[in-house]
């Protein structure tokens, strides 16, 4: 199992630190990004990585890395805080920048039009946050990105409830001591 | 009545839908006698500028595309960086939003609309309602009459607003429609789906777009 871990919390965060030490004594591949080391700057919406350049982002900066990342991994978790009920801007501009992985072409699926992914890929997505927020719209929303990229959602998780996240990735051993 | 209005979109302002979509807004708003002031979160420098609009007024109206299921980046940007503590000493502000977005069903806007009637109570202000319209990707692509067309009902709205002080949750649904698409129309789609695929790589190529609209360019470390 390959995770991408993706944070925009501090480096030194012991939160994160205590996720990555956990997930790597399951014995899994996990490869971490903190964004505050990356130069990432938010979507333009330009939709050159739709129509001009198709899969190719026209922003060049550390996103690739990110991109790439995301195609070779089989699970990637994305690490923020909230704000005003929401994600943060650091990490809405990560995910808005994901849009290369979707293709301009349309369908329909399940009775709602959806992208055509650009590549076969399974991928599941997971977000845990640190502060407020609702964590039905988090989940809902994340659930909303995922349809749309034809990944499958794991959930939101409240940092503090860490051990959620554990269940949901199917750690019950971890999910049984973080509760 | 004053209506600062705030455009959202990281897009520069003469390719912005929100903006051209906001421009039919304004017309309808000020045809009855409303005044308003436009600022775009794209022009960075004039942030500042942005801020102080929005502390010294009291009715505002935020229009954004949807970006991924809710609101761009630079909107959240923007609103993390106002001063919450002289927003909590402030007279509540009237705050409305308008969701403009690509897929033309509105049941897709629906979960940025959600998050759009929580966000208010964060920025100490009453929320005015919301108005989400999908289907407006091409507005920018498209020119003369066929734009005209569909950005035109927009100058209704801006009026109904002015004239009602807030977005009325029934005729934003009307407005919004088609809430899904029939069965009907999906399975027609489906059958037009190929020749729709070479409109739009037709479309493409006018852009300047040499390969396929489907291309793979980072296949290699798919794994």
């Amino acid at each position: 199992m390959r995770y991408l871990i993706l944070s925009t919390l501090a480096k030194e965060d012991e939160e994160v630190q205590g996720v990555l030490k956990e997930l790597k004594e399951q014995g899994v591949q996990i490869s971490y990004i903190n964004t505050n080391e990356k130069q990432i700057s938010g979507c333009i919406g330009c939709n050159t990585c739709w129509l001009r350049t198709p899969g190719v982002c026209a922003i060049n900066d550390d996103y690739e890395q990110i991109l790439i990342r995301m195609l070779q991994a089989d699970r990637v978790i994305l690490i923020t805080e909230t704000k005003l009920g929401f994600i943060s801007y650091k990490m809405k501009n990560v995910v808005d920048r994901i849009l290369p992985l979707a293709t301009m072409n349309l369908r329909f699926k399940d009775g709602q039009m959806r992208h055509y992914p650009r590549y076969k890929k399974k991928l599941e997505m997971a977000l845990v946050y640190k502060g407020q927020a609702d964590n039905v719209f988090l989940t809902e929303w994340m659930e909303r990105v995922c349809i749309n990229l034809s990944f499958t959602s794991l959930g939101a998780f409240d940092m503090e409830r860490k051990g959620d996240l554990y269940h949901a990735l199917g750690y019950d051993q971890l999910h049984a001591e973080s509760c | 009545m004053h209506l600062v209005m705030i455009s959202c979109t990281p897009r520069a302002v003469k390719a912005s839908n929100t903006a051209k979509i906001l421009e039919k807004f304004r017309e309808g708003y000020e045809s009855v006698g409303n005044t308003t002031e436009t600022y775009y979160l794209a022009e960075r420098k004039s942030w500042e500028q942005i801020r102080v609009a929005y502390y010294e007024n009291e009715q505002v109206l935020f229009a954004l595309p949807l970006f991924v299921e809710c609101i761009p980046g630079i909107m959240m940007e923007f609103l993390e960086s106002l001063d919450y503590e002289r927003l909590a000493q402030m007279q509540k502000k009237h705050v409305a939003f308008l969701v403009q977005g690509g897929f033309a069903e509105a049941s897709q806007l629906r979960c940025c609309e959600k998050y759009l009637n929580m966000l208010p109570a964060y920025l100490n202000a009453e929320h005015m309602g919301t108005l989400i319209k999908g289907d407006m990707f091409s507005v920018s692509i498209m020119e003369g009459d066929a734009r005209k067309k569909m950005i035109a009902p927009f100058v209704q709205m801006g009026k109904l607003y002015a004239e009602e002080g807030h977005f009325d949750k029934e005729k934003v649904s009307e407005f919004a429609k088609p809430e899904y698409f029939s069965k009907r129309i999906i399975l027609l789609s489906g059958l037009f789906s190929p020749l729709r695929k070479l409109v739009m790589q037709g479309m493409a190529k006018k852009l300047g777009c040499k390969g396929s609209l489907m291309a793979k360019p980072y296949q290699r470390y798919v794994n």
